[in-house]
């Protein structure tokens, strides 16, 4: 019999109220998501469950009679009743704990392994939760000669059964109807359904047997799937796969971004020019162009990175793939309290950061999810790049080969600081192994674009309604530190001004005393503002490391984000913003001088600044999504903390011994 | 977590258990016995119930088995904590 469940507070609005919210729930790997997309299309929105980091979808679907319903996307479950985040997300939404209960739920269950996932429709039936079954990928069943009888199953489980292929859109007109039939008054018809775990399996058994062409048997080869997993499991050939499909995964992430991205931000810089022309000149011209316009284009850049990223994610864990893969990271990720899964955010940390956090929602334990965030902006991101070839040039200046060893042995560093931190902070802070990995390996199946698409928009969307205001934010802030207040123009600047306006003076001349003077006013400006009188206070502090008050006013910079560094040293050598590291610009900056002549970028300073930037922390938007990702601040200042501190350390202790080794 | 012992007594009957690590590929065998007692609701979850009939696809790691049409990954360190009866002729 139905086991005695205290049911939760769904009181209908009349005797036969219509369903107006509706939770999608199933087994993962059943096509949920696929069913939610079809359901709702692009009227969705992620977010996440109050109170918890676990994300959530919501959106709306159209029923007959112009009824609108509001849609859940549960998280997967495969046990009501097990002690894990998404299992007690579930249980307590249908218990109304979180808000109103849902006034019926669709369980998405998949046609080619119907025992267990009748488990989860016998604990629902439990509960007494008004239903419709969603028998999803009737194709692949029928294709493997499995045929269910929906109509039997109805009969048996007292609830509408809707065969479906949410992939394809077959049998969404009859799950719409079914949803008219569910009434709040359905609710419990009576099939019998024990209470124990081993009983409900036994029941789940025993309505797959009755309604099934044949019982799936576990003799039953698949022989495809077991070669292919022999394969994509295999210690070396499963390794070899990986790095190809990754390879080509991320190969097509840097391509295909980069058009974008520089689209992007040609447009912003349109922007900012034409707002500059339209507006008269002053604080609130420099404002909306250079803090708001550049704030939002500081912003919306990361968008392409990141909708590409998760459509080919999204395609990659349709076919199936992505379980095997997590096997074959977790022999060697183990080893340093990192869990399979955290191959996709710590390869998708070498594009960006903030997409790589992002990604970690893929890892279900929490320790292993937080320490997967921690580590992750250790992995060499592409904004570190411009940064790296400046610095790597200026420490290696004719000697390409080993210009290229030193770039090669940031990413080694970066990656090694990454495991380093894992193993330390699993034996400290963030106690316990990652665990032992039990997955479902789910079928091996074609993907839907349709669905990788939808998937890309929705996380692009929750990127910038989360982190998109903070970072627009942090970036305006950043621009008043580096603008404000206004100084003027140093005498020097207005006597080269002066002799450029000499009528016997050729033009080229003429040009670079304007240059000239123009570089010296940024310059002043640069020293000026408070981002350069902070340096300059601060410049003691950094001085064991071997940097000055202008290597110290790059690096506060830079904690916007990283390349910032370059445009800023650009700034300070020759009063031009540049982003590329040209000949010109490395000569330029090589030729910085401090206060009392030394060069500024001596081999060592150089080898401890490269250092530094490797292991540092210096991009706000990333401490915006981890602690949004998170949940808590302490994490996001941890990260800060940590790995500040330890470029610190590390620059501290490379420069000193370089010192004492004799190198200048 | 890891067994100690290479067997156990199978409860309510007089076959032994052995490790599913043991059991050769291919082999067909009853869940007699799960000693990591944190993953028994994750097992459970995913089929893996006690009594419940399985067959061994790959052996290493990852350890991979079928129950009835759903396929099962589980790390070394777990599959050496399942003890099984294997069917007659599996032994």
């Amino acid at each position: 019999m139905i086991p005695a469940v205290e049911t939760p507070d769904r009181a209908p609005s009349s005797p036969a109220a219509p369903v107006r919210r509706i939770a999608l729930i199933g087994n993962p790997n059943t096509g949920k998501t696929t069913l939610f997309n079809a359901l709702c299309g692009v009227r969705a929105k992620t977010s996440n469950f109050p109170g918890t980091t676990t994300s959530m979808r919501t959106g709306h679907a159209e029923a007959p009679g112009h009824v609108t319903l509001d849609v859940l996307d549960l998280p997967g479950v495969y046990d009501l009743d097990i002690d894990a985040p998404e299992s007690r997300i579930a249980a307590t939404l249908l218990e109304g704990a979180r808000g109103p209960a849902p006034d019926a739920v669709v369980v998405i269950v998949d046609a080619c392994n119907l025992a267990r996932n009748l488990v989860l429709v016998g604990q629902l039936l439990a509960r007494r939760v008004p239903m419709v079954v969603a028998l999803n990928m009737v194709d692949l069943a029928e294709r493997r000669g499995l045929s269910i009888n929906a109509v039997k199953l109805e009969a048996r489980l007292g609830v509408p059964v809707v065969p479906m292929v949410a992939r394809t859109g077959r049998g969404m007109a009859a799950l719409r109807q079914a949803l008219d039939r569910v009434h709040l008054t359905a609710a419990g018809p009576g099939p019998e359904a024990p209470a124990t775990a081993a009983g409900i399996s036994h029941w789940a058994d025993e309505q797959a047997a009755a309604v099934s062409s044949e019982t799936p048997s576990t003799r039953a080869h698949d022989r495809f799937t077991e070669r292919l997993d022999g394969v994509l499991t295999h210690p070396v050939f499963g390794l070899a796969a990986f790095i190809a499909i990754m390879g080509t995964l991320f190969w097509i992430l840097f391509a295909l971004a980069t058009v974008p991205m520089d689209l992007i931000e040609a447009t912003f810089a349109e922007v900012g020019t034409l707002v500059e022309r339209l507006l008269p000149e002053g604080p609130v011209r420099d404002l909306v162009s250079k803090g708001i316009v550049g704030g939002i284009a500081g912003t919306v850049v990361f968008l392409p990175q990141i909708c590409l990223l998760f459509f080919l994610i999204t395609l990659l864990e349709d076919t199936g793939y992505l379980a095997r893969a997590a096997f074959v990271m977790d022999r060697w990720l183990s080893r340093f309290g990192l869990p399979g899964h955290a191959f996709v955010p710590l390869l998708t940390s070498h594009a960006c950061a903030l997409p790589g956090i992002m990604s970690t929602r893929l890892i279900p334990d929490l320790r292993d999810r937080l320490t997967t965030i921690l580590v992750a902006p250790f992995m060499s991101c592409s904004a570190r790049l411009p940064v790296y070839v400046l610095l790597t040039t200026l420490l290696f200046a004719d000697r390409p080969a080993l210009a290229g060893l030193a770039f090669a042995g940031c990413y080694l560093l970066g990656a090694l600081a990454a495991l380093f931190t894992a193993k330390l902070f699993g034996s400290t802070i963030l106690k316990g192994r990652a665990k032992p990995m039990i997955l479902e390996l789910p079928s091996y199946k074609t993907p839907s674009l349709r669905n990788a698409l939808l998937t890309a928009r929705d996380q692009g969307l929750s990127f910038l309604s989360t982190a998109g205001t903070v970072i627009v934010a942090i970036c305006i802030v950043m621009w008043w530190l580096s603008a404000y207040p206004k100084v003027e123009a140093p005498p020097e600047a207005a006597r080269l001004r002066a002799a450029a306006e000499a009528p016997a003076l050729p033009n080229d001349e003429a040009s670079a005393l304007l240059a000239e003077a123009a570089a010296l006013e940024v310059r002043t400006a640069q020293a000026g503002s408070f981002a350069g009188r902070i340096g300059h206070t601060l410049a003691p502090a950094f001085e064991p490391l071997g940097f000055d008050w202008q290597l110290t006013v790059g690096v506060l910079t830079s904690f916007l984000a990283r390349e910032v560094f370059v445009s800023t040293m650009s700034v300070l050598a020759a009063g031009q913003e540049a982003t590329d590291v040209d000949e010109g610009v490395v000569a330029k900056i090589r030729g910085m001088t401090r206060d009392d002549g030394r060069p500024v970028f001596t081999p060592a300073t150089a080898a401890s600044a490269l250092v530094f930037f490797v292991l540092a922390m210096q991009c706000l938007p990333t401490l915006t999504v981890t602690r949004k990702e998170t949940g808590a601040l302490k994490y996001a200042a941890l990260q800060l903390g940590y790995m500040s501190g330890l470029a610190y350390a590390a620059a501290f202790l490379l420069y000193q011994s370089l010192r004492a080794a004799g190198v200048a | 977590m890891v067994p100690t012992a290479t067997s156990v007594e199978s409860p309510g009957s007089t076959a032994v258990a052995v490790p599913l690590t043991t059991v050769p590929v291919g082999a067909v065998a009853t869940l007699r016995e799960v000693t990591d007692v944190d993953s028994r609701p994750v097992l459970r979850s995913l089929g893996l119930t006690d009594d419940c009939v399985l067959r061994l696809c790959q052996v290493g790691d990852p350890c991979i088995v079928q129950v009835k049409s759903t396929r099962i990954g589980l790390s070394n360190a777990v599959a050496r904590c399942l003890y099984v009866v294997p069917e007659a002729g599996n032994r």
